[in-house]
């Protein structure tokens, strides 16, 4: 830690650094910055930065509003968009209370309390997410909605198009803050893009996903577009996922590897599986947190309705993709409800705490599914014991709130925010009359 | 010698002199030696005298002599020879059997084993041994074997030399730096073997010669192996770090080859092989223990203990040194974490948490081991260990000349630095070297990995005789005894009472200056340590008998206090106390002669502010920490007989009611004390304060009444008086902070008329009011629950009470009914309210409308009655799933069903609901979550009074408060999320319950 914090100081000094930013993310997955001078990042390195939590959604309880927020220096990074012209930093940072306890309702510490948990087993949990999102014009909204900045497809080329100059300056800063990217490409939809992280541990990578949603607007902004990670923001195309594969490692080793096993998946990885199947409809109001993401969920296409998993299959819940042969480290599984506008860390979270229980229970794996389950029945789904996920906010919400999971992985507190919160939505949500009601029912009736 | 025949003439007194055991034996044996080796037999007398068992040394040189007569002819023709040979067979039979397999060592016997070799030397050994190994193809087992007797034949010529020393406890030190240096060069060796074996051998994998020759593997020592003070046999502690030497090499295969160069490595020293293994090589220390991986890259290290690492293991840490492998990457292991180790003490808990871990290790001795373990038992070797490193990682972060791995180096370090005072650390030192010497003895004899002391006499006699050659058994256990007495008392010496010294400015050797103490304080969680600097110089000043018994004291109430949740004011408080009380000689005397006393009290000072409180008030009750029979509460037969024998006195009314008052805040600071120390349970808690303030009631109406009645007021002929309990008083569930809900009744007698018996009713309670008032310990007597509340009667006749629940009385009247049990009156009177009573509370119908109502009250005043601003989820009483929701779901289904189910019909809620589930109204599971709620919100409850001596019906939010509470409540220390975790978790699940059944 020392070395770190040394490293940050002199950075700042020999970079001339004139501000450095300190993020931190609310509950409901939202970044948060406080900009200080280089020369208060020594005593914040000591001492934390007080502020008032009680002004953030969700950080705290009206009576302690005193918080602090203590810098981790490993995450110290040059911020590139601002060019050579003042040049500012940023580090993330953990939210205590003045005596020093994590606070309850950082979202991050979260994230760290249920690693902890994994790391008491032997294992560390990796994530290697695909980030989908829309570039439109602007933010503005047209008579037929927004407006998308081509009408390409999937993995289309487009000459000349902003797309590709979109994806390239946005990899490079990426790449400038440390953040590896392993793929990026155009998505389904028109403006529709993918840019897919390079695996890393789930700490390092919530905190990277954060970063990834701040350059990606701000290269938009630099592009004169505006990038949104709306899970739908259209009806009729694809909506922004973020298939996250996982894996478990135990010391250098990958804990879903084993070669004799079906499709080289462990004991352990089976078990991770049974439990991300059997807790995923009470996570999915974490997971998939908006309103707008059930229209994601049940837009159809390629979207994980149903619970089920399957090897290569595109319409599971989960898939275990094809490994490399002799490549036992890169064993995975790829999750695809989760969308892009989710807190990573909470979603992180509950992920590894579903997969853990299933280990820790010995849970069985059901049998895979083959078909694509869009195109059942649905009595040949119920035959099959195929659950839906829920298909709506409230649907969620209620599948959450009897979840002891849920509870204990985010704590009492932020458990009983999320649910408020997301109570508040569903209700305001329910009393809007939609577009599609008025095109419907006013010349009907 | 040759006198000794003279002095006694006899041949057998002569051999036991010799200090033979079996004397009658021994002469046929001399007789066999002489045959084999002539006459140096006989002379060989003198040698064997000197050895830890001269008859085991015989009986092993005759086996000897058996196959090897020459070269045993040879050793015992010479006096010294002859006196190594026989010194050595005598203490190790293990030894003993290995030179019979390998008589070629006996040449070693012929000179005297001067110094032992250093590491490069060992390493030297090793290598020209496996490398002189001449093989036509390639056979890991024969190199193993190589490996192994070179090792044996290094340990004989240590235990040669060892036991050859005339202080052997002086030499001690020495000759675990070589065991260590052995062993260390022993995995160098093994190390070799298995690259040869990975390179020559497909039986572990395909790897080509490159490939392995760019995997570094490091073996880093931890333990006593990495410290360089090894005993003769113990499990070698290992970490490993890899790297991958070239970029041709990816991590994932270097790993690979490394954990199989790690594996190999073990076997080498344990597989099965013509010559025995050596010892395990225990590599359970790494990084997640037993399931992590078995190699790590330095990264993977660093990240770990960056990250995860249990506060224990940094204090493992300390001791790891790179002992083998590459030693490039070693020391840069090595650099990577020592930052690591002299940080620790910043860590949060740190000292407390490596403390808990040590005393789960003492808690896992087997009881029959206790008495015999040398080294953990208490006043053992690990007791001197846990000291030494716990003041190096307190002290060692600010000065890097208290940095040394091993005990003895780290102990002069401490007192060259004033740490500890000179003597003490001689002392220390010496313990600590005796305890070793002892432990390599024991283990010598059969090459075992033990620290037990042996039952049987003999053996016991042969490790007295090798420690000092005039001891019997039975001095040796003496000494032994002895020490680890000291050790105990040393440590509170060494770690708390430099403390005192740096207080008093007295010149003892020790320099600790006041930051210094500061520190140490600081470390141990004090939060103001230089205000408690002075309340220690306060404590121990000048030349009373009080001071004096006070410093003896201080060092170890100071341990205690640390260990509670708010060790400044509890200092304090003891200041006070004992500023109070300190004059008086049983208050000395219980703190001097009564360790459990002292520690009972710094639980109450540190725990407990209503407790500490009360003592000012009342400081004899410090008394009763001697004994926890009288932390028990009174028996109501008890405290009757107590205000009876008052009964002198009851003329003058005011003065009976002070000593009543009296007796009841001493009463409830004795359950505060139980309470606190964890003598009572929480029934039992509530059971002695419903008792106290039954007593309370009833002794006060009585003597009113009589009073009264003395006063020319005969109110035992005007009415017939009662007291109903309500509420949790009505429940016998009363917790600290709670109120006597009450209602009083009459029956007026014959021909009294209602207006002049109401009249006198109210007189008595009156009385009543105006002498329970405390204002010392308050008595909240609360009349809410009668009918009309606060705007009704104070009291009524049993005729008026009818009259009204039949007539006008709401639902939630009925409901309070539920509760209301007669503690005053009457037989009669009792009878006829009880009747009354169960008429509204277990009703022959209790229709749907009734039901419907109670559910819309319920729902109204869980929003009316909540203060403004309180947060539902934490209102103890009101809150979302807390006490009032338990008890209104309980109360319906008793309305509903009290009638159907007389089993049901208790006052008391968890009675009622266990006969709930017992009639099956309700299921099993969700009436323990409702009863885990309600245990939890009323001891916190109680708790909370008891720790800030103020009532409150909120979780507090504070942490410092809700530590306190956690610390009551038995929680460990550290749990005030976890308090505030459980609770809310409790809640949530119990309002889930309530919310299916009640409104359902």
């Amino acid at each position: 830690m020392d070395k770190q914090r040394d490293f940050v100081l002199r950075t700042i000094e020999e970079r001339n650094v004139k501000f450095v930013r300190l993020w931190f993310t609310d509950v409901a997955g939202t970044l948060k910055s406080v900009a200080i001078a280089p020369a208060e990042i020594e005593g914040a390195f000591a001492e934390g930065i007080g502020f008032d939590g009680s002004a953030i959604e969700g950080l705290a309880r009206s009576y302690e509003a005193d918080m602090l927020a203590q810098p981790d220096p490993s995450t110290f990074q040059i911020l590139p968009w601002r060019g050579e012209i003042d040049p500012t930093a940023r580090m993330f940072c953990d939210i205590t209370t003045p005596d020093g306890v994590p606070a309850a309702a950082d979202p991050r510490n979260v994230l760290k309390r249920a690693l902890a948990k994994a790391a008491n087993m032997g294992f560390s949990f990796y994530i290697h997410p695909e980030i989908e999102f829309y570039l439109l014009k602007s933010s503005q909204i047209g008579p037929e909605g927004p407006i998308p900045v081509d009408k390409a497809g999937y993995f289309d080329n487009v000459p000349g198009g902003t797309a590709n100059d979109f994806r390239r300056r946005a990899v490079m800063m990426l790449e400038q803050l440390g953040i590896s990217v392993e793929f990026s490409h155009h998505e389904g939809g028109p403006g529709q893009n993918e840019i897919d992280l390079r695996y890393a541990d789930a700490l390092t990578m919530a905190d990277n996903i954060m970063t990834f949603r701040t350059v990606i607007k701000e290269v938009a902004i630099e592009q004169g577009v505006y990038a949104t990670f709306m899970p739908k923001p259209f009806t009729e195309h694809p909506g922004s996922g973020m298939h996250t594969h996982m894996s478990l490692f135990e010391g250098d080793t990958n804990a879903f590897f084993d070669p004799s096993g079906q499709y080289s998946l462990s004991k352990t990885g089976r078990s991770f599986i049974a439990g991300l199947l059997k807790h995923a409809p009470e996570i999915t109001a974490v997971t998939n947190q908006y309103v707008n993401s059930y229209k994601r969920l049940w837009g159809g296409g390629e979207a994980p309705s149903f619970v089920c998993w399957g090897h290569n299959n595109r319409s599971a819940l989960i898939r275990v993709p094809l490994y490399k042969p002799n490549k036992g480290n890169s064993s995975r599984i790829e999750y695809r409800a989760i969308d892009s506008a989710a807190n990573p860390y909470l979603s992180y979270a509950l992920l590894l705490s579903a997969g853990l229980k299933g280990i820790e229970e010995g849970y069985e794996l059901p049998a895979e599914t083959e078909d694509n389950v869009w195109d059942l029945t649905d009595a040949e789904r119920r035959a099959m014991g195929i659950q839906p996920l829920p298909q709506s906010l409230d649907h969620a919400i209620r599948k959450l709130e009897e979840s002891e999971l849920a509870a204990e992985t985010l704590g009492e507190h932020v458990f009983s925010y999320v649910l408020a919160n997301k109570r508040r939505e569903w209700s305001d949500y329910r009393a809007q009359v939609t577009p599609y009601e008025l095109k419907t029912n006013l010349e009907v009736l | 010698m040759a006198t000794a025949s003279e002095r006694s003439g006899g041949a057998l007194q002569s051999l036991a002199r010799f200090g033979f055991v079996d004397l009658t034996g021994t002469i046929a044996k001399l007789d066999e030696l002489v045959s084999l080796v002539g006459d140096s037999g006989r002379s060989a007398l003198a040698a064997l005298s000197k050895s830890a068992s001269p008859d085991d040394a015989l009986n092993n040189i005759i086996a000897l002599a058996r196959f090897e007569k020459s070269k045993i002819k040879k050793i015992l023709s010479k006096e010294e020879s002859a006196e190594r040979l026989a010194k050595l067979v005598g203490a190790s039979t293990a030894l003993n059997d290995f030179l019979s397999r390998t008589p070629e060592n006996l040449v070693l016997f012929e000179k005297a084993v001067q110094i032992l070799p250093d590491r490069a030397s060992y390493d030297l050994i090793f290598n020209t041994a496996i490398s002189g190994l001449r093989q036509k193809e390639f056979n890991s087992a024969e190199l193993v074997t190589c490996l192994r007797i070179t090792y044996r034949t290094e340990l004989l010529k240590i235990a040669i030399y060892d036991l050859s020393q005339a202080d052997p406890q002086l030499a001690q030190p020495r000759v675990s730096l070589a065991l260590a240096d052995l062993a260390g060069a022993a995995l160098e060796a093994g190390l070799v073997i298995a690259r040869k074996e990975l390179a020559e051998s497909t039986d572990f994998g395909i790897f080509t010669k490159d490939e392995i020759a760019q995997t570094k593997l490091a073996v880093i020592g931890m333990g006593k192996g990495g410290a360089g003070e090894l005993n003769y046999i113990s499990d070698v502690d290992v970490i490993y770090v890899a790297e991958s030497a070239g970029d041709s090499l990816d991590n994932e295969r270097m790993l690979a080859i490394a954990t199989k160069l790690a594996t190999r490595l073990m076997r080498a020293m344990d597989s099965n092989n013509p010559e025995p293994a050596l010892w395990q090589v225990d590599a359970n220390l790494r990084p997640e223990g037993k399931s992590g991986a078995l190699v790590r890259t330095l990264d993977s290290h660093q990240a770990y203990y960056a990250r995860w690492a249990e506060n224990w293991e940094f204090q493992a840490l300390l001791k790891a040194r790179p002992i083998a492998g590459d030693r490039e990457l070693g020391s840069r292991y090595f650099e990577a974490i020592q930052p690591l180790v002299w940080q620790a003490t910043q860590r949060e808990n740190f000292v407390d948490s490596v403390q808990k871990m040590r005393e789960r290790v003492s808690a896992n001795i087997p009881a029959d081991e206790v008495d015999r373990q040398i080294k953990l038992g208490a006043g053992g070797l690990r007791d001197i260990e846990f000291t030494v490193q716990l003041l190096q990682l307190v002290h060692g972060r600010t000065d890097n000349s208290v940095h040394a791995a091993d005990t003895v180096t780290a102990i002069d370090e401490l007192a060259a630095g004033g740490y500890i005072g000179r003597l003490e650390a001689h002392e220390f030192s010496q313990h600590y070297k005796f305890l070793r010497l002892i432990e390599h003895r024991i283990q010598m004899s059969q090459m075992r990995r033990t620290h037990l002391m042996p039952i049987e006499e003999n053996a016991q006699r042969s490790i007295a005789r090798s420690v000092h050659l005039s001891w019997t058994a039975e001095d040796l256990i003496n000494y032994w005894q002895e020490v680890k007495l000291q050790v105990r008392a040393l440590h509170q010496k060494i770690f708390y009472r430099p403390l005192l010294v740096a207080v008093s400015k007295a010149n003892d050797g020790s320099e600790l200056s006041n930051e210094q103490a500061a520190d140490r304080l600081a470390a141990i969680g004090f939060i103001d340590p230089k205000v408690a600097l002075t309340h220690i110089s306060a404590l121990t000043s000048g030349l009373s008998r009080r001071a004096q018994i006070q410093k003896q004291l201080l060092p170890v109430l100071i341990q205690w206090f640390a260990e509670g949740t708010d060790p400044d004011s509890a200092l304090l408080a003891f200041r006070r106390l004992s500023e109070n009380l300190g004059d008086s000689h049983w208050y000395l005397r219980m703190l001097r002669d009564s360790s459990g006393a002292a520690e009972r009290m710094t639980v109450a000072l540190s725990t407990s502010r209503l407790a500490t409180s009360m003592l000012e008030l009342i400081p004899e009750g410090a008394a009763w920490f001697e004994d926890v029979a009288q932390l028990q509460p009174q028996s109501m037969d008890t405290l009757r007989a107590q205000s009876d024998a008052l009964g002198a006195r009851r003329e003058a009314l005011d003065d009976f009611a002070k000593a009543i008052r009296h007796i009841r805040r001493r009463e409830t600071l004795r359950l505060a004390l139980g309470a606190v120390v964890g003598e009572l349970t929480l029934e039992e808690l509530g059971k002695g304060l419903t008792d106290i303030t039954q007593w309370y009631l009833e002794t006060l109406t009585t003597t009113v009444i009589e009073a009264m009645t003395h006063n020319q007021m005969p109110i035992a002929d005007l009415v017939d008086f009662g007291i109903v309990a309500m509420g949790r008083f009505g429940g016998a569930e009363l917790g600290f902070g709670s109120d006597a809900d009450v209602m009083f009744v009459y029956d007026p007698r014959p021909t009294i008329p209602v207006a002049m018996a109401q009249k006198a009713a109210e007189l008595v309670i009156s009385e009543i009011k105006r002498l329970a008032t405390d204002p010392q310990l308050e008595f909240e007597l609360d009349m809410d629950l009668r009918p009309e509340g606060r705007n009704g009667a104070v009291t009524r006749s049993l005729d008026s009470y009818k009259a009204y629940y039949s007539r006008w009385a709401d639902i939630w009247e009925n409901q309070a009914l539920l509760r209301a049990r007669m503690i005053y009156g009457s037989p009669e009177l009792r009878n006829g309210f009880h009747d009354l009573a169960d008429a509204y509370r277990y009703p022959e119908q209790f229709d749907n409308k009734s039901i419907v109502e109670i559910r819309r009250i319920k729902a109204r005043v869980e929003n009316e009655r909540l203060p403004q601003g309180a947060d539902p989820k934490r209102h103890l009483k009101l809150g979302r799933g807390s006490l009032s929701d338990i008890e209104w779901l309980v109360q319906l289904l008793q309305l509903k069903f009290g009638n159907e189910h007389p089993s049901i019909r208790t006052p008391r809620t968890l009675e009622a609901l266990e006969a709930i589930v017992s009639a099956g109204l309700m299921q099993a599971h969700d009436a323990r979550v409702l009863e885990e709620a309600w245990l939890l919100a009323s001891r916190i409850r109680s708790a909370s009074v008891l720790w800030s001596n103020r009532r409150t019906d909120v979780l507090p939010t504070d942490r410092r408060q809700l530590e306190g509470i956690a610390r009551i409540l038995e929680y460990p220390r550290g749990s005030a999320s976890k308090l505030e975790e459980d609770y809310l978790a409790f809640t949530r699940r119990s309002r889930m319950v309530f919310e299916r059944l009640f409104f359902a």
